[in-house]
């Protein structure tokens, strides 16, 4: 067991966790936080991607303990109260998810881009975003959530 | 009448701001107090008689509620249509992944580490892997008995269940005409044979349950399905309880595409959370989903058709053999429709289709999007393709002479209302510029699927229009992602005339809400749509007459338009103001309930897609430059949603094309993560051009058709076929991998 201190959606947390708590497993069920959702369980498919001062990993690949002192954000931490980020915004605008599954994921991968890269071409965002897998949409339409948000196309 | 407001408005998903914000509850989130977790150990190998089980070191592991096995629980089989899944293999197993034994424990670490300290001892028996060879005389047989099933429903077809054919569970004949005529008529006979692997779903949620039992024994359940009334019967059924001691709670599913139509593991945790005393959750994660979910059926054909000396077909012969895997009750009939499209979208005057499912030693098999049909399809039109060749005819000639036109009678007989094959090829044939030139190792392919709406199952809906004019409507029905919660919302915005987010789509659990089918089968938007549209024609008549008394008219003389309901003379009410006036006198809410009975419907819905690819021959490798997808449509409710089943569905066509292969050796699924079973990411997708052909009326409110399993299913024969066209190598089984058409290119060489 170790103590560790993060700050989750700027939220200071203290828990104790087992040194093989996955971070994914501690959000979701050490804080209540199920909105990153688990798919493949090997880094593959994106469904639980967070940001751990501010890069994407794979919290299912991801130590609770290496979060130790570190700055997470999750999908539930990307709104600010009712006022969704742009990005949310984009993908509900433009049909960016159909069951949902993997949203969060794609999100906080696509916050990830916009973050580095504010103004991506087509092909640089289906690059990055070849990590998130969706079956649902077949991914025309994530792609151009993801162009509207970063052209500043929609209101929140 | 109402204004036109929402009606083919492309606005966003209702149920968008829970999504994006990551609340939406789906079965895995849900957490009980003192819940506790079950993993299942899962038999190593394919065909095996399991002597003896030792439990008693997994139940010593502190942390451990509960360790069953099968001959714990109560003989109870489930299925949707046969009942042959035990809930733990008793006797014997059957496939590489069959659940053995159960663990309760705290958490799933020590669940996992409780299954590790579990001992079987396995008797290997002789297996059967391959559909044709669990057919052949002398075969293992995986099954001693019949399987309890209902009365197969009366139709055109001859069945057969248990036939007198080893391991064949059903044999299904469907005929029309007279072959032995047809083919007595043909000036050339060809025959082929063709084989699809199986691919799985692919939904990002893997299954998931949770089961809590009241102190009063009512059982409340959570469950990736989309079915949840079937489910609650056949989860009633399993724990022999009345239905309504059941509770199937609401939740959001992550991915269906058929696949989430079963129980799965949701009856065995009933038994785990009473044998432990607690509430159990079960996760199944994305080895077990591969291994030992229930993918889509391998299918076996041969193909032998009569053609006319004018190119035109007189007669078919299909068989389709479907391998079911180990157990055959993960569909909901009693055979895999699909095969019945063996006909395809053209004339064929004598048709005999002979369809076989067949039990072998894999994991089984289910429904996934057309059941059945991506496979029948891709044989039917690659044969289409190869005897066009072998005429010495253009591929898109031979279909024009034969395809499915106005007046024309489908294979199996129907008589469809319109018939849009013709002018659906024609529009994909013009965007595709087929016949115009093409780069070098540069080919098309066409092909093509049509399938009626689906309009099995009752639906209903309640709705509801409170004090302040806020309207409500409550279905049974879970949303998959198909947005038909945005497309029930539109049509009671539209009856109703009021803006959209003035509605409210509430999912209520089988208690809450009248029994619902479920979607499935391109059916929601006419079944759910039509239960919707009921239920606002009661609350709207039933406003009209309040609004009458409140203007001092009969509601026959008022309208309702742009929220206003009005008189010929000019005096007027909000619907705001006239359910404040009504609460005043104790007459708010307003509601009504609506059903939907299935009734048949009298139209099909095309779909004709072009592939265009380029072939590099130093490796065979299969670029595919673009994907014509052109659709026939009714009125479209909404063409955000619309587009986006299109686009999803042809993604996981060319995904089956391309791509993906649940590949099965020794009765074993070797490719069990996913990063070994690839699925199309973001840069594995072609240019998209959609043509929709406004063709006529379907059955749906406003005279909408269908578009869930359009354009996923002729996507991968377009592919093949344009691979042909490019480079001369013709695939007869999938998927079309680059080894394939390598191989292909240095036969063609050494044959030069």
């Amino acid at each position: 067991m170790k103590k560790i201190t993060p700050r989750v959606n700027g939220q200071a947390q203290s828990r104790e966790v087992p040194d093989n708590r996955l971070l994914i497993d501690f959000l979701r069920y050490d804080l209540g936080l199920t909105g990153t959702k688990e798919g493949c369980s090997v880094g593959v498919c994106g469904a639980c991607t967070v940001l751990l001062n501010g890069q994407p990993v794979s919290s299912c690949l991801t130590l609770a303990v290496t979060a130790d002192g570190a700055e997470i954000t999750t999908i539930e931490g990307l709104a600010r109260g009712d006022k969704l980020d742009p990005l949310q915004q984009a993908f509900i605008d433009y049909g960016g998810f159909q069951c949902g599954i993997c949203t969060p994921g794609q999100i906080m991968a696509a916050k990830a881009l916009l973050n580095s890269n504010p103004h991506p071409s087509k092909e640089e965002i289906q690059d990055w975003m070849m990590g998130n897998l969706c079956r649902c949409t077949g991914y025309y339409k994530i792609i151009e959530s993801i162009q509207a948000a970063a052209e500043g196309k929609v209101r929140v | 009448m109402a204004s036109l407001v929402s009606i083919g408005q492309a606005v966003g998903h209702v149920e968008g701001p829970a999504k994006v914000t990551g609340h939406t509850l789906y079965s895995a989130d849900v957490i009980l107090p003192g819940m506790a977790w079950a993993k299942c150990l899962r038999s190593s190998f394919p065909h095996a008689r399991i002597k003896s089980i030792n439990t008693a070191a997994a139940r010593a592991l502190p942390g451990v509620h509960a360790v069953v096995t099968g001959t714990d629980l109560p003989d109870v089989r489930v299925g949707r249509f046969y009942l042959d899944i035990p809930l733990l293999a008793r006797d014997k197993v059957r496939f590489v992944g069959e659940k053995v034994a159960a663990v309760v424990a705290d958490t799933p670490e020590i669940a996992e580490a409780a299954l590790r300290l579990i001992e079987v001892e396995y008797e290997e028996l002789p297996a059967v892997f391959d559909a044709l060879e669990a057919t052949k005389p002398g075969a293992p047989i995986l099954h001693d008995s019949t399987p309890a099933h209902p009365k197969p429903p009366a139709g055109h077809e001859e069945v057969h269940i248990s036939p007198p054919i080893p391991n064949v569970l059903s044999q299904v004949f469907y005929r029309h005409g007279d072959i032995k005529a047809g083919f007595a008529q043909a000036a050339r006979i060809f025959e082929h044979t063709f084989y699809v692997p199986p691919v799985h779903q692919g939904y990002i949620e893997p299954h998931a349950c949770a089961v809590g039992i009241r102190p009063d024994g009512k059982i409340d359940v959570w469950l990736s399905n989309k079915m949840p009334f079937v489910a609650r019967h056949q989860l009633a059924v399993a724990f022999d309880v009345p239905d309504e001691r059941v509770r199937v709670n609401a939740v959001s599913i992550g991915g269906d595409f058929g696949g989430k139509g079963s129980l799965m593991d949701t009856a065995l945790c009933y038994y785990l959370a009473s044998h432990s005393r607690r509430p159990v959750k079960m996760v199944m994660n994305y080895t077990e989903e591969l291994m030992a979910g229930n993918p889509r059926h391998t299918g076996h054909f041969i193909f032998r058709t009569g053609v006319d000396a004018q190119g035109r077909i007189t007669a078919r012969y299909a068989r389709a053999l479907f391998n079911c895997g180990a157990y055959g009750s993960f569909i909901p009939a009693h055979t895999l429709h699909g095969a019945h499209h063996a006909g395809g979208s053209y004339r064929i005057p004598n048709i005999e289709i002979e369809s076989l499912r067949v039990y072998t030693n894999t994991v089984p098999r289910g429904h996934m999007r057309s059941p059945g049909a991506p496979q029948t399809i891709f044989a039917v039109e690659t044969h289409m393709d190869m005897m066009a060749v072998e005429l010495g005819m253009d591929p898109m000639d031979f279909r024009r002479l034969n395809v499915l036109d106005e007046g024309d009678v489908a294979p199996l007989g129907e008589r469809w209302r319109h018939v849009a094959g013709k002018e659906t090829l024609e529009a994909a044939a013009k965007a595709a510029g087929w016949g115009t030139p093409k780069g070098k190792h540069v080919g098309r392919g066409v092909a093509m699927y049509d399938r009626p709406p689906g309009a099995n199952g009752q639906s209903t809906a309640s709705v509801a229009v409170d004090a302040k004019g806020a309207v409500t409507l409550l279905t049974g029905a879970p949303d998959t992602g198909t947005g038909s919660y945005t497309v029930l919302g539109q049509l009671v915005a539209e009856e109703l005339s009021v803006p959209l987010s003035q509605v409210t789509v509430l999912h209520g659990s089988t208690d809450e809400a009248s029994w619902e089918q479920g979607p499935g089968g391109s059916r929601f938007t006419n079944t759910g749509g039509r239960a919707a549209y009921d239920a606002c024609q009661k609350v709207r008549q039933a406003l009209l007459e309040l609004a009458g008394e409140n203007l001092g008219c009969a509601a026959g003389q008022l309208s309702l338009k742009a929220g206003q309901f009005s008189t010929a003379a000019g005096k007027s009410i909000s619907l705001a103001s006239l359910m404040e006036w009504a609460a005043a006198k104790g007459k708010a809410p307003v509601s009504g309930a609506g059903v939907y009975n299935p009734s048949p419907v009298d139209v099909t819905v095309f779909a004709a897609q072009i592939a265009e690819v380029e072939v590099d021959v130093e490796t065979g490798q299969v670029t595919l430059r673009k994907l014509v997808t052109a659709h026939d449509v009714g009125t479209i409710i909404n063409p955000l949603t619309h587009q986006g089943q299109i686009e999803g569905g042809a993604v996981q066509g060319i995904g089956q094309a391309l791509i993906e292969h649940l590949v099965v050796r020794d009765g074993q699924v070797t490719n069990v993560h996913l990063g070994d079973y690839k699925l199309p990411t973001a840069m594995d997708i072609p240019q998209l051009q959609t043509v929709l052909v406004p063709t006529g009326s379907g059955p749906a409110p406003h005279q909408g058709k269908a578009i869930g399993e359009h354009s996923n299913v002729s996507t991968p024969a377009a592919i093949a076929n344009a691979v042909y066209d490019a480079v001369g190598v013709r695939l007869m089984d999938l998927p079309i991998t680059a080894e394939k058409v390598y191989a292909g290119l240095r036969a063609k060489e050494s044959n030069r």
